[in-house]
């Protein structure tokens, strides 16, 4: 379990970084962040990068700040870091709950919230979460910079919008409006794992407390994180309650295309906790904004 | 000479023992957490090479060709080995059952997905990974094998063609009039379980440093080994060399657990330092290594079994029909797993008859290893369940179901119908303590509020036995010659009145230079900081088997107290010649030598001894004048196993009640552990907090094991779960708070009554948490009978359930 030989620099700025990738760009290049997935995949001989850029030294792209009703999150920012932060936990608490699933302390130690990103993969809280709430990628390259939303960053199965010579630079979450409701669960073997499946809610209520806006994500279940906007629609207007919320389960679970199948569950398992995780993440999004038919937090 | 062993600590020649019985700091902890014990990884040798082995990516396939010419040419290489260097220079290990063996590379064919094929020693395991690549095997496809019952078809692929079957071997045994039993029974029950592979997963793998002498025509191996001597034997058998030229230095290893076996990594590294012209070479076997091609994987188990029961739930006979797939030989000893149940057959009950009817096949998947429990923990899996399922039909608790058919506390020793003698117990006290420990009652009232809500929530009370001191003879059956498995000490004070104990094994974790140390320093009334536990080679130290079995803790404490005995007969003898009286006049008392009833004439041990080492001819004639003494302990009144295999084999039996609650989402079959309460009885606790380290780890394993832990191939014989991402160990998170109780009934045949405790709960923590599952899926009617749990699998039972229901 030794990597296969490659080049290596770890550059001390972002600029340097853009120009080693335009130096390199015919190489096989790849962005080592936090390292929780490449290094094993390095040693494991499934990723043989001929160069390696190693963004850990870049100091300007560790920060949590408050940016006009955005949470802007440098893209090497460690995902304890996160789970740390007072302003997150005070204007994001979706995005604390995402992160505390998350491995474990040590995982989140080294992992970074731009390297879950850019690695999309389809059981990882984070990307689902980008698509729930909107969140924004800002990505430098030799032409310039630009801005992705999330809706348009990923790709499928470990597939994003990144150029081979882009760097993901940050990472802006909105942040939550009062009143929205939210819930972010999921289904593991073991606390820290990878998930069988999970779910994320966002619900807002009208005066008459009927759904007025309501965004539903799932992930681990399929080849990459969905957001089920038919399921979304047909629930705006409706008045919350536990018949709804199932008759939304039923749908996410049918809707489903090509659920994964492996050692740890099958396709008809995660199907199952397509309809469950869907059913739990209204109740709780609905109990938190006050609304009928929801449940305490905590409750599950 | 005869030595009368203490047998309390009242024997010991000290009027205040401060540290047998009491949970002292242990001695191995400071260099553990500090980062200084030599584990096989830190040691590097002057022009020590590096070894990588080539692995089979397939499970079944005739070797056509291999091209090392690239992997030569790579700068750095120094030597490749191949299956013709193994015909060249080796043999087959020797196995259980015999002749289930090949040569430790594939020669002609390969047999299961990382059998070796080819190995690379080179400057640095970079280079030498990077060498492998470079090889290439011609691999000609064969029909796989995977599924054991298919592998018994006739006209099923062989696995090893010489054999002409792939049945390692079948047999039934017959203990008293069975089918008489389940005639006269008021009730039969009769359930299938499906125990899947699992197996050791010790934080460090196996490592090894071996250094060939061309000269000599010797090796010398530093390997992070279990057993010294007997590996060192096996090595021997393996090259073709006299025994006394394989020499074994054992080093510290990080757990065992039975997973640090390593015969293969370490014969193709022997071959390699061979071949490197005896430049030493280093194997450390990586993660992925252990998991699909080491001492991994144990217990892939079929079950069929039925239990005889009278109306007042008094169990009569038990039926077990057992098929084990051992993978492709039976190198590792895997077929001991399946006869050490004849130790504990009937569990801590009565059952007077029972029959064993067992077959182990061959397939092509890794060949078993040994784990801890050695077995037994399915088999009381699978008959913890049968005594529930016989109690819910008769409407007895679970709890009085097994109080029913324990063994009378007054009934010891006692012989259960497959031939092993318990040594002592009081199960009923083991019982009542858990019952009341868990509070049992309000746990029932628990139940029925959770049930009122729509909650699926259960407990289960089981009751195990764990063998303890094994001894080979238990293992006759499946061809292990009686080699014997005695453990030596030497103790040795020095000038100073320092006292040094010498051992033949390497520190594992169980605390065992801890207890030697407790055992000396009470028998001669020093301190922890005069004694110093030195292990040795098998070139040099005394006869010893080292760790397993659940035995070292009493071998240990037979031989270093026999140590101690012959040590102070002769400190007496030289002290009373001196003081010119009998030595029936003269005693070891508190540390010094004294005349009895003349007080004032007495000598301290430092006085005696260095009279001994300054002045020999003041000694009496025949004193051999060493300070020091060996004794070597072995298990008395071991038998030798009859027809239908009965033998005295496990010199102990510890016992243990379990009451776990759990509560089951019937949405997501997920399992929570809401209550973890354990009652043991492993007789005399020599260090109560390293018994209780023991219990800890032990039932983490065991809920692992229901929950957690399986080796999944596919029919192609192909390995899905070759990481930590699918082979899932149980973390913190899994693992509860226990609430932990202890019953005393010493032992005896034993040292000081200390039974064998050092595998422990895994024999009853699956069997717990299965029940406890079972009674949370009654009201849904469903039952499991496959380990472990997944959540997967009890959605499925709970939809099935559901579906029989909405169908009638």
């Amino acid at each position: 379990m030794k990597p296969a030989r490659f080049e290596y620099a770890a550059p001390d700025s972002l600029a340097e970084a853009i120009s080693l990738l335009e130096q390199h760009a015919d190489d096989d290049v790849k962005i080592l962040a936090g390292g929780q997935s490449l290094v094993p995949l390095l040693n494991m001989r499934m990723a043989r990068p001929e160069f390696l850029i190693d963004l850990n030294r870049i100091a300007e792209l560790q920060y949590i700040r408050e940016e006009a009703g955005w949470l802007a999150i440098g893209a090497m920012t460690r995902k304890r870091a996160v789970e740390e932060s007072e302003l997150v936990r005070q204007r994001q608490p979706a995005l604390l709950a995402a992160t505390q699933l998350v491995g474990h302390p040590q995982i989140r130690n080294r992992g970074t919230v731009g390297g879950s990103m850019a690695h999309a993969d389809p059981a990882a809280e984070y990307p689902a979460l980008a698509l729930l709430l909107g969140v924004e990628l800002r990505v430098a390259g030799p032409g310039g910079e630009r801005r992705i939303p999330a809706a348009d960053f990923f790709h499928g199965y470990l597939a994003t919008a990144l150029e081979p010579t882009d760097v993901l630079t940050e990472v802006r979450i909105p942040v939550l409006d009062p009143g929205t409701g939210w819930s972010f669960l999921e289904v593991a073997r073991r606390h820290g794992d990878f998930a069988m499946g999970g779910a994320g809610a966002t619900v807002r209520l009208d005066a008459s407390g009927k759904l007025s806006e309501v965004r539903i994500a799932l992930f681990g279940v399929g080849a990459a994180a969905l957001r089920l906007h038919d399921v979304e629609r047909e629930l705006v207007g409706e008045q919350p309650g536990e018949a709804l919320f199932q008759d939304a389960g039923a749908r996410a679970s049918q809707g489903l295309e090509d659920p994964l199948s492996d050692v740890h569950a099958s396709a008809e398992y995660r199907r199952n906790l397509a309809r469950v995780l869907t059913v739990r993440v209204l109740e709780e999004a609905v109990g938190r904004a006050g609304g009928a038919g929801g449940r305490e937090e905590g409750s599950r | 000479m005869s030595v009368e062993i203490p047998k309390t600590l009242e024997d010991f020649p000290n009027s205040s023992p401060r540290f047998v019985g009491r949970g002292v700091d242990r001695v191995e902890d400071p260099h553990l957490v500090t980062g200084r014990t030599e584990f096989i990884d830190n040691v590097v040798l002057p022009g020590m090479l590096h070894a990588a082995i080539l692995r089979s990516p397939v499970a079944h396939a005739r070797i056509t060709g291999i091209d090392v010419s690239e992997a030569e040419k790579l700068p750095g290489v120094f030597a490749i080995v191949t299956g013709e260097d193994a015909k060249r220079w080796s043999f087959p290990p020797p196995t259980a059952p015999e002749e289930w063996g090949t040569h430790c590379m594939a020669t002609d064919k390969v047999r299961y997905v990382g059998e070796p094929v080819a190995a690379v020693a080179a400057v640095d395991r970079y280079v030498a990974e990077d060498a492998i690549e470079l090889i290439a095997v011609d691999y000609e496809p064969l029909e796989v094998v995977a599924d054991p019952a298919k592998a018994m078809e006739p006209g099923s692929p062989l696995v090893i063609e010489e054999k002409g079957t792939n049945v390692m071997l079948q047999r039934v045994f017959n203990w008293g009039e069975v089918d008489e039993a389940f005639r006269d029974a008021d009730r039969v029950f009769t359930e299938k379980f499906r125990w899947n592979r699992l197996g050791a997963n010790p934080l460090e793998t196996f490592g090894v440093i071996a250094q060939w002498d061309p000269v000599a025509g010797s090796l010398t191996l530093r390997a992070s080994v279990q057993s010294a001597t007997h590996f060192g034997l096996g090595r021997a058998a393996v090259f073709g060399l006299p025994s006394n030229k394989v020499r074994v230095i054992g080093h510290p290893h990080g757990g065992s657990f039975g997973g640090k076996g390593g015969t293969r990594g370490t014969d193709v590294t022997a071959l390699l330092t061979r071949k490197a012209g005896g430049r030493p070479v280093k194997w450390i076997e990586d993660r992925a290594e252990y998991l699909t091609g080491g001492g991994s994987q144990s217990w892939d188990r079929h079950y069929e079994v039925s239990l005889a029961v009278k109306d007042d739930g008094r169990v009569t006979g038990l039926d077990v029909k057992l098929l084990d797939d051992m993978g492709a030989t039976g190198e590792c000893f895997g077929a001991i797993n399946t006869v050490k149940p004849l130790a504990a057959f009937t569990g801590p009950y009565t059952i007077p008859v029972a029959r064993y009817d067992l077959t182990i096949v061959a397939t092509n998947k890794l060949p078993q290893s040994p784990y801890r429990g050695m077995g037994p923990p399915p088999h009381f899996c699978a008959l913890e369940q049968m005594m529930d399922i016989a109690a819910r039909d008769l409407e007895i608790d679970p709890a009085e179901m097994r109080r029913k058919n324990f063994i009378p506390k007054d009934a010891f020793p006692y012989t259960i119908a497959s031939g092993n003698e318990y040594d002592s117990g009081d199960y009923e006290a083991v019982l009542d303590g858990a019952l009341e420990l868990s509070d049992y009652p309000e746990l029932r009232e628990r139940q029925a509020r959770a049930r009122a809500e729509g909650r699926c929530v259960g407990i289960g009370v089981v009751s195990a036995i764990e063998p303890g001191v094994f001894d080979w003879n238990a293992y006759a059956i499946v061809g292990v010659q009686g080699i014997g498995v005695p453990e030596g000490a030497t103790v040795s004070i020095d000038i100073l009145g320092k006292i040094s104990i010498r051992v033949g094994f390497a520190l594992e974790g169980q605390g065992q230079y801890t207890l030697a140390t407790q055992l000396v320093a009470d028998y001669f009334n020093v301190g922890f900081e005069d004694i110093t536990v030195v292990p040795l080679d098998t070139f040099s130290a005394p006869p010893a088997f080292g760790p397993g079995g659940s035995r070292l803790g009493v071998a240990l404490t037979g031989a270093v107290l026999g140590a101690c005995e012959k040590l102070r007969a002769k400190l007496v003898r030289v002290a009373a010649g001196l003081f010119q009286m009998d030595p029936e006049q003269v005693d070891l008392v508190d540390g010094n030598l004294v005349a009895k009833g003349v007080p004032g004439v007495e000598m301290s041990m430092p006085q005696v001894v260095g009279t001994m080492l300054a002045r020999s001819d003041l000694l009496p004639p025949d004193i051999d004048p060493r300070p020091e003494a060996t004794y070597v302990w072995t298990a008395a009144g071991r038998t030798e196993a009859d027809e239908e295999g009965r033998a005295k084999s496990y010199l102990t039996a510890a016992q243990a009640v379990h009451v776990v609650m759990v509560e089951v989402d019937p949405e997501t079959g997920l399992v929570e552990i809401l209550e973890y309460c354990v009652v043991d009885d492993c007789g005399t606790r020599l260090n109560p907090a390293t018994v209780e380290g023991q219990t800890e780890g032990s039932i983490a394993q065991g809920i692992g094991a229901a929950l957690l832990e399986e080796y999944v191939y596919d029919d192609q014989g192909q390995i899905l779960t070759s990481s930590y991402m699918d082979y899932l160990l149980p973390t913190i998170n899994e693992v509860p708070a226990t609430k932990k109780g202890i019953v005393v009934t010493p032992s005896p045949f034993t040292p000081l009554g200390a039974k064998g405790c050092g595998e422990g709960a895994m024999h009853t923590t699956p069997a717990a948490i299965l029940s406890a599952i079972n009674d949370a899926l009654v009201p849904l009617g469903a039952r499991a009978t496959e380990v472990p749990a997944s959540p997967n699998r009890l959605w499925n039972l709970i939809r099935g359930a559901k579906e029989r229901t909405a169908g009638e």
